[in-house]
């Protein structure tokens, strides 16, 4: 077993002598070679697919284990190496808790952040995208804007509704506190009839979110990467004053 | 057949116990890799959980990747 492992380490230390695991691995991936590059001092966390929380979804969803991000999000908080972290964000929402516990965990590190919405971030990835220093989206991408929803048994009680109701008002707080778009804008987009079909809420696409004060600026990359660095440069004269 | 249910997909066909079970979230030479256990007991790299965009970079870690 051991003397296996060895041959293998071995083995994918001369690839490019070796052409059967380079042929594994342009099987795996269809590439054959990436380019090495020195450490960066910007971490970047994507956020894909469905929120998970609570449940496990099953394996065909493409999910973000949100109990994966909180983990790296202190230690990114803590790595001194690391100036500025970018979010990545192309999710169509999950869990509401599990969201809301990652939006938190953003707003409350402490070195600058960054978000970029790529294709949607919808219904829960609004807090999500809301919650860093800066935020982009780029020109086609959309963010849904509903009220929350249940799914699994519901007990048809006016209480049910109540707990619905306050749930919903921590998405709407957290939103308005770290965006700026007023609450009542964003109550009438989460409550609009005729937007989607047969459902309430609005589908906000790239320019519209920045228009609403949702989202801070229209960009991609390049805005994104200017923008965090300006912010890190910041950070680092403020420490600077601090210690003289 | 055509199910006009109210019902969600799950609650009517639920997941099989081992569709879970072959995928485990494992530290490997320091690197959280999400990995799927194949029938004959290697392990392919799913998803690597790293937010350092260098780790990315690094072919060992590309999706697809058999490791043991």
């Amino acid at each position: 077993m051991n003397e296996d492992k060895t041959k293998k380490e071995d083995q994918n230390q001369d690839e490019q002598s070796n052409p059967s695991s380079l042929v594994q691995k342009i099987q795996q991936l269809g590439q054959s070679n990436v380019p090495q590059a020195p450490d960066s001092n910007i971490h970047v966390l994507s956020i894909i697919g469905q929120v998970e929380g609570h449940v496990q979804l099953p394996p065909q969803n493409k999910t973000t284990k949100y109990e994966h991000l909180l983990p790296q999000l202190i230690a990114i908080e803590q790595n001194n190496k690391i100036e500025g972290l970018v979010i990545l964000l192309n999710t169509v929402g999950g869990d509401v808790e599990a969201g809301l516990a990652l939006s938190e965990m953003i707003a409350s590190i402490s070195k600058p952040t960054v978000s970029i919405v790529l294709g949607g971030g919808h219904s829960i990835g609004v807090p999500i995208a809301v919650s860093t220093d800066y935020s982009f989206i780029v020109p086609t991408a959309t963010m849904t804007i509903h009220p929350i929803r249940l799914t699994g048994l519901v007990i048809g009680v006016p209480q049910t509704f109540e707990y619905l109701d306050k749930m919903q008002d921590r998405v709407i707080n957290f939103v308005t506190h770290h965006s700026n778009i007023k609450e009542e804008k964003f109550k009438e987009l989460m409550f609009e009839k005729g937007n989607l079909t047969r459902d309430i809420g609005t589908n906000v696409v790239g320019a519209d979110a920045v228009e609403y004060g949702l989202i801070d600026e229209v960009g991609g990359v390049t805005d994104a990467m200017k923008k965090i660095n300006e912010l890190i440069n910041e950070n680092k004269e403020k420490e600077g004053q601090v210690i003289q | 057949m055509i199910l006009y249910t109210p019902l969600s997909e799950t609650d009517i066909f639920p997941h099989s116990q081992n569709e879970f079970s072959n995928r485990h979230c494992v530290n490997y030479q320091g690197k959280m890799l999400f990995v799927e256990e194949g029938k004959d007991g290697t392990y392919s790299l799913l998803q690597l959980l790293s937010t350092d965009p260098q780790d990315f970079l690094d072919e060992k870690y590309t999706p697809g990747t058999k490791i043991r």
